[in-house]
């Protein structure tokens, strides 16, 4: 099998006259954390219940470990696991019924197996009590134990920390990166949050009106982002010859932003030096995810 | 993997799925594929016919016109309903069945008592209580516009001849029983004719009287007179069957008859 | 499949749906057993004798004397009074007192509305709660084709409505068994009576003992349940709301019980399946509410709606996108 573990090739769906989602193309390997974000309304749901087969799409292929799901269904989802928006189980059932309920549903979970997840996600104390009596942090770990019964290679979690506190969103982006790293899954996460998707995702996905505007990792995202930040005396000289040199990002009464280059930033520094321009302060700046994001998009507002 | 509880319930469940299917087969068999031959009916006869007679209670059959019925009295109780008021109150057990049927006349009466159960309770009666000829007399209130002699005659030969019938046909089945049958009253006493009605009505239970004179136990009771006065505070809004008055004082004559009869009686 | 199934009965035991049904029939019978209880005390006091010749014979009578005002139920009311008289004629206690008679009679009164209602509670919300729930995206994303997942629903739908009619048989023994006794299981029913054009065809009568009966009641009774049961189930899926569901179906029942009682002239309303639900009418030899209607034709209208519904569900269930 190969490192491929998702594939998802001109995926398009067309609902009336609208095109909600339009050819996106992706492929997820096997122990990453992949972040697909967007703001609401983007896509990110309709694209996450396409690849679970809750809507069918219009045109376009999804395979699971090589399986397509529109024609081998049943066995593409025998690698999936998943939590569409929130885990909503049944709550008039215990835990444990819930769980059972769900393993039936796949050939060969045994009574251990369901045992070993409840170990997993910590849930063993409260397993005969009603869901309904559950707070929303064990829901949703009460939701991945059911994720994970069937061993999958893929685990799609739509807006895992959505309503946590922060001890449990920190829980949680631990407990994917273990899943990632320890037991070589691959998780899709999907979040309108971009410090969740920095700090949880290996890969990101950055989706607005239907569309994948890019596909990079995390770090190359931001690298290739990174600012300077200048303060000079005099500013107005300093601003006409840094222009001639590069182009500038951003400008205010008293400094002058620029992008970062780092086998240039000397030569420039250098020839302000020489015009008799004092440099106060030269900044680098990681930007913020939200900063790249708001730039991709044109603006639009995240939440 | 399921608890037992849901293993239980889902093969009762499956138990009573067929069964259930069983008895929608076989209605479909009886139903609609062949019927099956045993058309044939044999009375069951695990109980006898005769039951066991409750000496004790006094039996009343009624039967009849809307009178019996009890039309035009509120309470839907009629001189029957009255009368066996008033032998409970009396502190009589009694048993009564009302085989009253509006519109009735002579014949149709005649044609009832051919009943197989109709006959059956006329002869475990103890009482008979009867109303008839109201209808085939004034044939619902046409015969006001026509009271030749002739007409007149005509109805009475039927009625008299239907009545003899009836009488017979109850001692065919029941030799001992009293039999009473209230006489006519004219509601029409009021009317433009209504004077020469009231000799029709007169004429028509003389002849019925002396007509039920022939057995011993067979009782004419008169209510001519009950409505000869005030005839419109004893009738109905309908001006011909009586309200709940004109109903209970027919009651307190028959009811006093069958306790003196009763009393009488006993040895 | 057998272990979706009891998926499917777990959750319907946990949302403790027999259990209210079960309160609900007993709510009901106790009405009802007191009622008949009260009316047999009643008929006791008007005629002042238990026996049930009499008591017919009275009952004959009084009918006679309401077919002057009965209006459009005239013909109804005759052919009561001669099938009444036809069993009086052959001595046959049409109402031998007992717990089975009890229970032929609520069958007969509950086959049309009560049951399909009680069929309704579990029928109506087994795929929509599951929506607004928002459990079926779980249930939708397991490694089993949604035909099965829709195919277990629907036998957890027989099974309940199966459970339906024996609780509602059970119960209704034990507690007319405790009021009214036990006797008469083998007592005689005449069966068999057409009514065509408002006259009673007795050519076709015969006897069969109540427990036979009985249990041909319930074939019906449970055939007419499953109906209904599968109707609302496609409602369950077109409709988002349980509630919907609800009032649609219940708006079709009741509108069948009004059109049975005036529909006669209008001859194309037979293919109506509310109208078709009286299939104990056709048993029991009462006049069907429009001239030419059998128990086949009815049988068969019903078995073709169970069908068409049965289509729309299981295209629209595999074929819908989930939101």
């Amino acid at each position: 099998m190969s490192d491929i573990t998702l594939s998802v090739q001109g995926l398009r769906k067309v609902i009336g006259k609208r095109t909600i989602i339009k050819d996106l193309s992706f492929e997820l390997k096997r122990g990453e954390v992949f972040g697909f974000l967007g703001p609401n309304g983007a896509g990110k749901t309709t694209t996450i219940r396409m690849l679970v087969g809750l809507i069918k799409p219009t045109s376009g292929s999804i395979h699971i470990c090589g399986l397509d799901i529109s024609k081998h269904f049943t066995k593409a989802m025998r690698h999936l696991g998943c939590i569409v928006e929130n885990p909503e189980l049944y709550p008039f059932l215990s835990g444990m019924d819930n769980l059972r309920h769900f393993a039936v549903m796949i050939s060969g979970i045994t009574q251990s197996r369901i045992d070993e997840v409840v170990q997993l996600v910590g849930m063993q104390d409260r397993m005969n009590d009603k869901v309904s009596t559950y707070s929303l942090g064990m829901r949703q770990r009460l939701g991945i134990a059911q994720a994970l019964l069937g061993k999958p290679d893929v685990l799609i979690l739509d807006e895992p920390t959505n309503g946590l506190d922060p001890s449990g969103i920190r829980e949680m982006r631990s407990f994917i990166r273990f899943l990632a790293e320890e037991e070589g899954l691959t998780v899709l996460v999907s979040s309108h949050l971009l410090h969740e998707i920095q700090l949880m995702c290996d890969r990101v996905a950055i989706v607005s009106k239907g569309e994948i505007v890019r596909v990079d990792s995390v770090e190359a995202l931001l690298s290739s982002e990174e600012r300077l930040v200048w303060r000079l005396d005099p500013i107005d000289q300093g601003k006409a010859i840094l222009r001639e040199l590069t182009a500038i990002v951003n400008e205010t009464e008293e400094s002058v932003t620029t992008s970062y280059i780092e086998h240039e930033v000397g030569g420039w520094n250098r020839r302000l030096v020489e015009a008799g321009v004092t440099v106060l302060e030269m900044n680098r700046r990681l930007p913020a995810l939200e900063d790249l994001f708001l730039e991709l998009t044109g603006g639009e507002s995240i939440d | 993997m399921h608890s037992k509880k849901v293993r239980f319930l889902t093969i009762f469940a499956s138990l009573a799925c067929l069964l259930w299917l069983f008895g929608l087969g076989w209605t479909l068999k009886d139903y609609l594929i062949g019927k099956p031959s045993s058309a044939s009916i044999s009375p069951s006869t695990d109980e006898p016919v005769e039951t066991t007679e409750e000496t004790s209670v006094l039996k009343i059959v009624a039967l009849g016109d809307s009178l019996t019925r009890g039309t035009g009295d509120i309470e839907g109780k009629g001189y029957v309903g009255y009368v066996s008021d008033r032998l409970k109150a009396a502190g009589k057990d009694i048993s009564l069945i009302n085989l009253g049927i509006k519109g009735l006349t002579a014949p149709l009466l005649a044609d009832q008592m051919k009943e197989k159960e109709v006959g059956r309770q006329l002869g475990q009666a103890d009482v008979i209580m009867m109303t008839i000829g109201g209808n085939d007399l004034f044939l619902g209130g046409q015969t006001l516009s026509d009271v030749s002699e002739a007409s007149i005659r005509a109805l009475e030969d039927r009625y008299l001849l239907n009545l003899q019938e009836i009488l017979s046909g109850i001692r065919a089945v029941n030799t001992e029983a009293t039999v009473y049958l209230l006489g006519l009253y004219n509601p029409f006493s009021e009317f433009e004719n209504g004077e020469q009605l009231s000799e029709v009505v007169r004429g028509w239970n003389y002849k019925a009287a002396e007509l039920l004179a022939k057995d011993a136990k067979t009782v004419y009771v008169p209510t001519y007179d009950l409505f000869q006065q005030n005839v419109n505070e004893l009738l109905f809004t309908d001006h011909f069957h009586p309200n709940e008055k004109g109903y209970s004082r027919m009651a307190e004559r028959v009811a006093a008859l069958i306790t003196g009869a009763e009393q009488g009686g006993q040895p | 499949m057998i272990n979706l199934v009891q998926n499917e009965m777990t959750k319907l035991m946990g949302k403790r749906r027999f259990m209210i049904i079960a309160i609900i029939i007993i709510v009901l019978l106790s009405m009802f057993t007191y009622a008949q209880s009260k009316e047999a005390e009643s008929i006791l006091e008007r005629i002042g004798t238990t026996d049930w010749r009499t008591e017919l014979q009275q009952q004959i009578v009084d009918m006679q004397n309401r077919l002057s005002s009965a209006g459009q139920w005239r013909e109804q009311f005759q052919i009561q009074i001669k099938q009444s008289q036809y069993y009086l004629d052959n001595n046959i206690n049409p109402a031998q007192p007992g717990a089975p008679t009890f229970i032929r009679g609520f069958v007969q009164n509950s086959a049309e509305l009560f049951l399909p209602l009680l069929v309704m509670i579990i029928a109506v919300d087994i795929v929509s709660s599951e929506r607004s729930m928002g459990t079926i995206k779980l249930l939708l994303t397991r490694p089993v084709s949604r035909f099965k997942i829709l195919l277990s629903k629907y036998i957890a739908l027989i099974l309940s409505v199966s459970i339906v009619i024996f609780l509602f048989g059970s119960l209704s023994y034990l507690v007319s068994a405790v009021m009214f006794g036990n006797q008469g299981w083998s007592a005689p029913v005449l069966t068999g009576f057409s009514s065509q054009g408002g006259e009673l065809d007795i050519s076709g009568v015969r006897l069969v003992s109540q427990w036979q009966y009985i249990i041909q009641q319930f074939g019906l009774a449970w055939f007419i349940s499953v109906v209904v049961g599968t109707l609302s189930f496609m409602l369950s899926i077109l409709m988002r709301s349980s509630a919907a569901g609800m009032g649609t179906m219940l708006a079709c029942l009741i509108s069948g019980a009004i059109l049975s009682n005036m529909v006669s002239s209008w001859e194309s309303a037979k293919y109506l399946f509310m109208v078709n639900l009286g299939l104990m009418d056709y048993v029991s030899g009462s006049a069907p509410p429009i001239d030419g209607m059998t128990l086949g034709f009815s049988l068969s209208v019903l078995a073709v709606w169970m069908l068409g519904s049965l289509i729309v569900s299981f295209t629209v269930f595999m074929r819908k996108d989930i939101y």
